[in-house]
């Protein structure tokens, strides 16, 4: 299981030997890295769902996230090769590459509280660099932002990480959980250290209204940084972080479900809204992420294992299709060398493939049948109705149909309007942007394809926690 | 909790939550990079007391230890990155002024 | 009683170091924070973590922002005084609201120590970093060298 943490550590040490030579492995070692660490973890999912379960390997969750990871860095990497040209910054983005590899699968890994910490600071540092990447003003002011907040977040999360070492005597999540379940303790200790650690992961996880950070964050990055950010970044360490503390330590708390509910319906409208507004497509995309992300809490605050497995089969989903839609940003911006939606109008119609696969994302992002996006958001609306909140699952429908509003306006006007003057001639990207397109956009009609032919155990063995 | 740690305990915590409020006045009402900076460093500094005086009155003093020295390595990569940042933002622009600075929009 | 005027000390030169005008003041005034504050978590037990908050917070980081402002210089100096002293004005806010919260947090926590868990018997920080916190050993090696790169990729300059 730690292999999954040290080995991608290793490489990044291996591939920066003095060796004359070796350095240039290194964006290709992170991409091995990651297609092997994301065949694994298919595997290991396959596994469930035949019935075997094996001791000591990560949790459903947690074979996910790592799935999760290890497709986003895949799609993440292949893009950044067509944008970081330089040999020498390629060899270090694939080094940092591992490492931030390394550090996500810590977070997902951990079992201590504050392991977990220092995985989330680990895999911080990676992407502020990321963002800072190509040495803009814009990257640096961004990432200079997400620095400062994310670093105020760590520090209510160490509050609550005192707190309940003050309380509890051990930081481990078992540690906690036994001594918070043992009962004698006073609640409102407790409470306050969640409430300070649930402060500072809302933060990292970018729901409304701790925000701040997101838009100018996703937007002023190198695409491919966003695509990574988007993908797997923001929900690692926040709502991953959110899922494991609620549970693993405070047991299913009325008081937190309620919080989250009102973040998560925040989050999925306003951040809607914000999002037809836009006239900057990576803008747009990141307000679309902070609505889809609200969706996942949700799912999780209906706090029904329906509810729950749909969250997590969301996060899964929103990686791929909110990756597939970065990617064909970052094909935009490659060839027009703008993101700005009102110029780019019509220009995409010489780029058929970019336009196909935006299309399937798109689709899959406003839960239409029969995509991905459709099942995750079909069985979050179905756990919020069934657990008694009616009014929030008609509000989530509709934010659903505002989704498809300006991700389908933006399709339209970049892709098949025809503009007025005919635009600059343009060629559609090169292999290594469709690349990662064409295989997102595969996983998203397969995962659609093939949800309702699952058995219901797997999705049941994904709300099981590791003994 | 043992009698030397009780007799401190409000008294710490007390320094503690006043070093973290000054390090958080500091980082909102500063409109040079390094200062905020410079009250992001307290702000973790108040923690740190927090996360010692936790170790101590859990009686877990190697725990408490072991939880401090990770957070000040960690706290110095965060800490050399960001004065990276300011730097590269100064070669930019000449001046570390949040009003030259910053153009992003909210 | 030491330990009160200790952590006294620890808050004034936090504030001063908030407060000063000048930006080499301020970072003199965190590193003397950072000391002042190694001495007080010495005394609460911790001999390993003050060693390592006066070695790297007042040596490194002190010495890595005293480097830095003497690499950024003000370039409009008049204008920077300018509005400083404007702020001056509010300034008086601060200590009083530093003073009023650790009045508030004193008196709460007062209560506190009845409501929390007898000690339990400690381990040697070396066991407990070697042994049992082995994870967070590998997470540091992986945020240094991270930072190395961090590093390198944004301060260097291309080859022409």
């Amino acid at each position: 299981m730690n292999g999954y943490i040290l080995l991608p550590l290793a490489a990044a040490l291996v591939v920066n030997l003095p060796v004359p030579g070796v350095r240039r492995a290194a964006w290709h070692t992170a991409l091995i890295a990651a297609c092997v660490q994301g065949i694994v973890a298919a595997a290991m999912l396959a596994d469930r769902m035949r019935g075997v379960v094996l001791r000591g390997f990560p949790d459903g969750l947690s074979s996910v996230m790592l799935l999760t990871a290890g497709l986003v860095f895949v799609a993440g990497l292949l893009t950044a090769r067509a944008c970081v040209s330089e040999s020498n910054r390629q060899s270090l983005l694939g080094s940092l590459a591992l490492l931030g590899l390394a550090g996500i699968n810590g977070i997902v890994l951990a079992t201590d509280l504050f392991t977990m910490y220092v995985y989330l600071e680990a895999a911080a540092v990676v992407f502020f660099v990321f963002i800072a990447f190509d040495r803009d003003s814009g990257g640096l002011e961004a990432s200079f932002k997400y620095l400062l907040l994310s670093g105020v977040a760590t520090v209510f999360l160490l509050t609550g990480i005192g707190i309940l070492l003050l309380a509890t005597g051990s930081t481990s999540f078992d540690g906690v959980s036994a001594a918070v379940s043992a009962g004698g303790r006073d609640r409102n200790i407790v409470l306050l250290a969640a409430a300070c650690i649930v402060c500072g992961l809302l933060v990292k996880a970018g729901l409304m209204p701790f925000h701040g950070w997101l838009p100018d964050a996703y937007s002023a990055a190198p695409s491919w940084a966003s695509v990574l950010l988007a993908g797997i970044v923001t929900k690692t360490a926040g709502i991953y972080t959110l899922v494991r503390v609620s549970v693993a330590i405070f047991g299913a708390e009325k008081m937190a479900a309620e919080v989250f509910l009102v973040v998560g319906i925040v989050s999925v409208v306003a951040a809607a809204v914000a999002a037809l507004g836009q006239r900057n497509l990576k803008r747009m995309l990141a307000y679309s992420s902070i609505s889809q992300v609200g969706y996942i809490v949700l799912g999780l605050a209906a706090g029904t294992p329906l509810g729950i497995a749909g969250a997590i089969v969301h996060i899964f989903n929103h990686a791929v299709f909110k990756s597939l839609l970065f990617v064909n940003a970052a094909a935009l911006e490659h060839q027009a060398g703008t993101c700005d939606i009102p110029s780019l109008a019509g220009r995409g119609r010489q780029m058929p493939v970019t336009g196909a696969t935006s299309v399937l994302a798109v689709l899959s992002a406003a839960g239409i049948p029969p995509l991905g996006g459709f099942w995750s958001k079909l069985l979050i609306v179905m756990a919020l109705w069934s657990a008694g909140w009616h009014a929030l699952a008609v509000v989530a429908v509709g934010a659903s149909v505002l989704t498809l509003g300006y991700l389908l306006v933006f399709n339209r006007q970049v892709f098949f309007a025809v503009p007025k003057e005919p635009p600059p001639a343009m060629a559609e990207t090169g292999a290594d942007i469709l690349v990662p397109a064409l295989i997102l956009a595969a996983v998203v009609v397969g995962v659609g394809l093939v949800f309702p032919l699952l058995p219901e155990s797997f999705l049941l063995t994904l709300t099981e926690h590791a003994p | 909790m043992n009698p030397e740690a009780a007799k401190l305990f409000p008294a710490v915590v007390a320094a503690a939550a006043a070093l973290a409020v000054s390090g958080l006045y500091c980082l909102l009402a500063t409109r040079n990079l390094l200062r905020a900076l410079i009250g992001f460093e307290i702000l973790v500094k108040g923690v740190t007391l927090f996360l010692v005086l936790a170790g101590y009155a859990s009686g877990r003093s190697g725990l408490g230890q072991a939880l401090v020295i990770t957070l000040i390595v960690v706290e110095v990569a965060v800490i050399a990155v960001a004065v990276c940042i300011v730097l590269a933002l100064h070669r930019h622009h000449r001046s570390i002024d949040t009003r030259t600075v910053e153009n992003l929009k909210g | 009683m030491t330990d009160h005027l200790l952590l006294t000390a620890l808050v004034v030169l936090a504030i001063v170091s908030v407060m000063a005008a000048d930006l080499i003041l301020s970072v003199l005034g965190l590193a003397a924070a950072s000391a002042v504050l190694s001495i007080v978590i010495f005394r609460m037990g911790a001999p390993m973590a003050a060693v390592f908050e006066l070695s790297v917070c007042a040596g490194l980081i002190s010495a890595l922002f005293v480097s830095v402002t003497g690499l950024i210089q003000p370039s409009r100096r008049q204008d920077v005084r300018e509005h400083l002293r404007k702020k001056l004005a509010r300034f008086w806010l601060l200590p009083l609201f530093a003073a009023g919260t650790g009045v508030i947090v004193f008196l709460i926590s007062a209560y506190l120590p009845s409501y929390l868990p007898a000690g339990a018997p400690a381990e040697d920080v070396r066991a407990v970093l070697w042994e049992h916190r082995r994870l967070d050993m590998v997470g540091q090696v992986i945020i240094l060298l991270a930072g190395v790169f961090g590093i390198t990729v944004i301060l260097k300059e291309k080859a022409e």
